[in-house]
């Protein structure tokens, strides 16, 4: 969600510091996160004097660094701005969004992170859907249940479902999407097969047996409940049927129940691998039969559809084909790639499509990378909103609000009187003409801190707007007590001040306003002419570069960003004006436990107060020059 | 911007609403408003539409005690918390229900600090506090929001969908999209604006 004018972004440092895995855990075992001194200042790793190199807000790497400030987290150990890069995310419960009940992590992986309950989503527009009756008309809600959408009026009728009972949805549908096998003849003929198979010495006769015997089984297999038709059967029907295998096959007594540790032992593996080479294609045609013998049992492949084969039926493609070709399906019958993508591979059609149980989502801490500290630890209820731990940069680092400057009419002489009196509209800065921006830095923290800004006189890129900070340096107040400024404002002239803007004018070197704990500065930028656009008629332009290209040209606009052709083409919100704004702030922090530690920056003054300072760099977005 | 009215655009109540006079509202005596909230000019709200104390076709509505319940006197159709800001053209209109095989309208409740973009139509269950509704949104019928819940602009909530809080939801028909940052909702940052948006209407 992109903000709209005026914005503030705040860069991470770690951007600049090199995430080599390896280099970081090392530097932080060897001494952890106290002797690596604070950087708040970009240092990009390319050589020492790009260390003052200015932040390039276009850069395609500080896409990756700048991040809204609500966003951004502060490690009071690190000293340290932490983005959602410089964190790591602990789960700390699972719940469902939709009835924003808990599932225990115990149940989370056997329900297939879905919610057990009666939460599903539509399968044709993934809108929730809900659990309607069909008797609408009687006093007592009974009868048939259905699942309905109520953005696309999709029902499970639709697909030919129907509830008895308005709870336990998911189990329900369940029981009717695996097939209803009669559980007595599956187990009788399941223990045949595999009771056959334990036999190392039967083991080929069987399946010699069943090749040719499962044939004609297939033919009316259709009928026959034991065999798996859907999806979910047949891989329960496999996941058993390799258990089993695995079991009979494996002479060390590891336990069957886990595929992962039962295929991880080299012997099993090769055991495998020998099932796939020449050893399996003698031993079925008998020719290898004895040297067989002597080996371990081995392992085979199911056979039968009662084991979860499925053989399609050779007509099976051409009959899809003719089903998307006749009338009745059409292009409306046919499930789209979004749909199928959350459904069994073999759903085509939109008869295929079952409702989907709502996604699981889940409420996370969030730890320092570096130093391990919780930053952010939510209560643990789904439903609460709030926190045991929050530490958010916005309660270290000043706010930054940024509002436009209205001129009085009268002061300045070289803009027509027309445009002054309003407001400037930000989404269409006219190129060359000065505005004026009142830059609003509130602090949240109970020290009262010291600003200083810097700034690039012409912003970086081809679209040079000049910015001049006019009081570069400045204090903000503690954020003492709310008290203190109710009773101020009720007589300080600061209020009326903000409310009428029309008695000052802007003065270099002195603070605009200031209030308890906030100070607002003015900020004058010259929006720069776009390249490649020839220019209006008010634009003075003095900038060389721009003057030619604006000769070349008329409105060729290459939105590709393809061009290699500088000048020419204007790129993709090169329009915007980005003002990359370097804020540096020092305080004097009460003495809390780590006065000693020698924090890179903060150094020991006497016994109970540090002076710190942390820096960092800021984008502001000021606006969008008209081309 | 039009000329100004003579009166001043705002009518301000003695809790500090201000109340557009060319918003649109109707049935008053069913609206709550909590202090301190805006209503922009060209805003529907629509209390006219609260629950009915027992229609003729439902006899048995007196053995209901939450529809006895609505029909003592407390049919109260729309309420809003303190601090929230309703946009121009924004349309609020309690949810309705075919319940029992009537229709009968809920009551509407909007929370603290929430903002309702501009010609956004919202018929929500409930708004939570802090949530954020973005211009073109459309909220269905009976749809929950639960705090800090950031529906962006356009999106289509269908009816009966649950946002839980923190998320952000776009599209039509609206999914989770994404997780607001945690310092969302702080004060004076975004999410946190509804003062200083009150303060600048006059």
């Amino acid at each position: 969600m992109s903000r709209p004018f005026p914005y503030a972004y705040i860069s991470c440092p770690c951007a600049e510091t090199s995430v080599a895995d390896p280099a970081r855990k090392r530097r932080s075992r060897e001494s952890p996160q106290k002797a690596s001194p604070v950087k708040p200042r970009p240092q990009p790793q390319i050589d020492d004097e790009e260390d003052e190199q200015t932040f390039d807000p276009r850069a395609p790497r500080s896409n990756f660094s700048l991040y809204p400030p609500e966003q951004l987290l502060y490690c009071e150990d690190c000293h340290q701005i932490k983005c959602p890069r410089c964190i790591t995310e602990e789960i700390l419960c699972w719940y469902c969004p939709n009835c924003l009940f808990e599932t225990p992590s115990s149940m989370v992986r056997s329900e297939g992170n879905r919610c057990a309950r009666n939460c599903f989503n539509c399968p044709a527009c993934t809108a929730p859907l809900s659990v309607t009756t069909l008797e609408n008309r009687g006093g007592d809600q009974s009868g048939p249940w259905v699942l309905s959408c109520g953005y696309c009026m999709w029902t499970t009728l639709d697909i030919g479902i129907k509830f008895d009972k308005p709870t336990n949805i998911r189990a329900q549908l369940a029981k009717m999407t695996t097939e209803p096998s009669t559980p007595a003849t599956r187990t009788r003929q399941m223990s045949r097969t595999f009771g056959d198979l334990k036999s190392p010495l039967s083991m080929y006769s069987s399946i010699d047996d069943q090749l040719p015997g499962s044939r004609p089984d297939n033919e009316d297999a259709p009928l026959d409940t034991s065999i798996p038709r859907t999806r979910d059967a047949r891989f329960a029907a496999l996941k058993a049927f390799y258990k089993d295998q695995i079991a009979a096959t494996t002479t060390s007594g590891v336990d069957p129940g886990d595929f992962g540790s039962a295929f991880s032992s080299p012997n099993t593996l090769h055991r495998i691998m020998s099932i796939y080479t020449a050893t399996r294609m003698t031993a079925l045609y008998g020719s290898g039969n004895k040297k067989a013998r002597s080996r371990p049992p081995m392992m085979r492949e199911a056979v039968s559809a009662n084991e979860g084969l499925a053989i399609p039926r050779p007509d099976s493609e051409s009959t899809i084909i003719k089903r998307m070709a006749s009338d009745d399906c059409g292009w409306d019958g046919l499930a789209s790639i979004e749909q199928r993508s959350f459904q069994s591979p073999d759903a085509r059609f939109v008869e295929d499509l079952l409702p989907l149980p709502s996604l699981l989502r889940t409420k996370r801490s969030k730890r320092c990378k570096s130093c391990k500290h919780i930053l952010v630890k939510p209560e643990f209820k789904p439903s609460s909103t709030r926190y045991r731990i929050r530490l958010i940069a916005l309660s270290y680092i000043p706010l930054a609000t940024m509002r436009p400057l209205i001129l009085p009419p009268t002061t300045s002489t070289s803009l027509p009187s027309l445009s002054t009196a309003a407001a400037p509209n930000l989404d269409a800065l006219t190129p060359q003409r000065p505005i004026q921006l009142l830059l609003t830095l509130k602090n949240h923290m109970f020290d009262p801190v010291r600003i200083t800004l810097a700034t690039p006189s012409v912003t970086p890129g081809r679209v040079a707007s000049k910015v001049t900070i006019l009081c570069p340096q400045f204090d903000i107040g503690a954020n003492s007590d709310v008290w203190d400024e109710a009773l101020q404002s009720a007589t300080a002239p600061d209020r009326s001040s903000r409310t009428s803007p029309y008695e000052k004018v802007a003065e270099a070197g002195k603070v605009w306003d200031k209030g308890r704990n906030w100070t607002t500065v003015v900020l004058e930028v010259v929006p720069g002419s776009l390249p490649g656009i020839k220019l209006g008629k008010a634009a003075i332009d003095s900038d060389d570069e721009a003057g030619d290209d604006s000769d070349e040209n008329e409105v060729a606009l290459d939105w590709s960003g393809k061009s290699q052709d500088h000048g020419q083409q204007l790129q993709p919100d090169e329009d915007v004006l980005e003002i990359p704004v370097f804020v540096r702030m020092e305080w004097n922090s009460d003495n809390q436990i780590e006065s000693e530690e020698g924090i890179g920056s903060g150094k020991g003054l006497g016994g109970d107060s540090v002076k710190r300072e942390l820096a960092y760099w800021k984008v502001l977005g000021v606006g969008r020059i008209e081309s | 911007m039009p000329p100004k009215a003579a009166k001043g655009e705002y009518i301000e109540t003695d809790t500090g609403n201000k109340i557009s006079r060319r918003s649109q509202i109707h049935g008053t005596q069913h609206i709550i408003l909590g202090g301190k909230s805006i209503i922009q000019a060209e805003a529907v709200i629509r209390g006219d539409l609260f629950r009915t104390s027992s229609s003729p076709s439902t006899p048995d509505s007196k053995s209901d005690p939450k529809a006895a319940a609505g029909g003592a006197g407390n049919s109260i159709a729309i309420t809003i918390g303190r601090y929230s800001y309703i946009s121009r053209s924004a349309i609020l209109r309690p949810p309705s229900r075919l319940h029992r095989g009537v229709h009968s309208y809920f009551p509407l409740k909007i929370g603290d600090h929430v903002f309702v973009g501009e010609r956004s139509v919202v018929e929500a269950a409930s708004v939570g506090n802090h949530v954020h509704i973005g211009k073109d949104a459309v909220i269905g019928s009976m749809a929950i929001l639960k705090e800090f819940a950031y529906v962006l602009d356009g999106a289509v909530v269908p009816a009966g969908m649950v946002v839980p809080s923190w998320c952000v939801v776009g599209g039509a028909p609206a999914r989770i999209v994404g997780e607001v940052g945690e310092g969302y909702g702080v004060e004076g940052a975004e999410g946190g604006m509804a003062r200083e948006r009150y303060r600048m209407v006059r």
